[in-house]
């Protein structure tokens, strides 16, 4: 037999493998579980809630919150520019676009955290990148941004800065308490910090 | 040897010592296969030799059974490969410019070094005029870097933008290669040439 008939019986059987093979078993789970479990240990799905307020006061444009709870609850109260991804529709197809960018911060949030680190977990093991999930979730925000408690008077300098900015982000943001701030305290709040996992390097390369 | 390197498994040093023995092993098959005559490159565009069409095309459906094949056994992440960044205007412009090369020098870059290691004139000749032409796309960079930063596309695939899953594309291609080879069988039996 010609070789050139040996090379078509090899790979046009090859080929027909490939075609046959469906489209998601190529691209499996992008995490493995030990790396899931890294971090689900190191916990750097979570972004506090200073954070977030801090970035919508700033207007940051990098910032997406998603609201994984349902229509009725996301109708009565949601976070300022949050989308509605309800976790039944996350695998949808009209939602690839939100997850699949390397741009924004997607930042889920619920009532507490559950449904919004499900929706964390599920997002990450597809292999998408820059999803976080608001610490405490909905009612920690409350508690922290919307109705700051006022700290004891022997609290820390740092007590009454964190207090004092999340006066500010609450009023900034329309919150619940427009009290006085306590203006024995002119520290400026600490800076939130951005926790950001480094992106896995591409390799380069060519001819 | 990118995944290796990129993950530290192995130094710089190392994978620099590697792609040096590569890249001779690779001249060396280059050369072995006749790639380092002019006359027998240029045939491909005048049909009486069609070597380079089948090289070619063999290395790039064995490449991309091997990275699809390694992919659905997990033994590959695809999505960590690098993908040439598609400039398109760019890309036709310098598809024109080493068009023109290869014909006229009957060369491209590779196999040019390869002749020249051999001792072929014509492939020196053809180096010197490929070091003229980069240190003058470096001088006038300026005034072309608007062409060659223009219509950036990003990193697509031809599955993607045909809407096709990679198999059924590989399976495309696959076709299509061996009916170019036949082609090229006409080719060469329709434009023989004794010598060259």
């Amino acid at each position: 037999m010609k070789p050139r008939l040996w090379l078509a019986l090899f790979i046009i059987p090859l080929g027909l493998i490939i075609a046959a093979v469906p489209q998601n078993t190529i691209h499996p789970y992008k995490l493995t579980p030990a790396q899931m479990l890294e971090e689900v240990n190191t916990r750097t799905q979570f972004i506090a809630p200073e954070t977030v307020a801090d970035m919508l006061v700033k207007k940051d444009p990098t910032l997406q919150l998603i609201d994984v709870r349902s229509l009725d609850e996301f109708e009565k109260f949601s976070l300022p520019g949050a989308i509605h991804i309800p976790i039944a529709d996350l695998l949808s197809e009209q939602y690839v676009e939100v997850f699949d960018q390397d741009v924004k911060m997607n930042v889920f949030y619920s009532n507490s955290t559950l449904t919004a680190n499900e929706a964390w977990m599920l997002t990450r093991q597809l292999g998408y990148n820059n999803i976080y999930v608001l610490e405490g979730g909905l009612n920690y925000w409350f508690d922290a941004i919307v109705n700051p408690q006022k700290p004891e008077s022997t609290s820390s300098d740092e007590e009454f800065a964190k207090y004092d900015f999340r006066m500010g982000a609450s009023q900034a943001l329309g919150g619940g308490s427009v009290a006085a701030q306590s203006s024995d305290n002119k520290t400026t709040a600490p800076k939130p910090v951005i926790r950001q996992t480094p992106k896995k390097k591409k390799a380069a390369g060519g001819c | 040897m990118g995944p290796l390197a990129v993950n530290e498994l192995i130094s710089e040093n190392t994978n620099l010592f590697l792609a040096f023995l590569i890249g001779i092993a690779f001249g060396f098959v280059l050369e072995a296969s006749g790639f380092s005559s002019s006359r027998k490159l240029a045939g491909v565009f005048y049909g009486y030799d069609m070597v380079v069409l089948k090289v070619f095309f063999t290395g790039a459906i064995t490449a991309m059974l091997g990275l699809l094949f390694f992919g659905l056994f997990g033994w590959i992440d695809l999505d960590l490969v690098y993908v040439n960044p598609t400039y398109l205007t760019s890309a036709i412009a310098g598809g024109v410019v080493m068009g023109l090369g290869f014909i006229m020098g009957g060369y491209c870059p590779g196999t040019s070094f390869c002749g020249a290691s051999i001792g072929k004139i014509d492939a020196m000749v053809f180096i010197i005029g490929l070091f003229l032409g980069v240190s003058l796309f470096g001088a006038g960079y300026n005034w072309w870097e608007e062409l060659y930063m223009a219509k950036n596309l990003g990193d697509p695939k031809i599955s993607e933008s045909l809407g096709l899953s990679d198999g059924v594309f590989a399976l495309i291609l696959i076709v299509i290669a061996l009916a170019m080879f036949t082609m090229a069988d006409w080719a060469e039996k329709k434009f023989p040439r004794e010598e060259y």
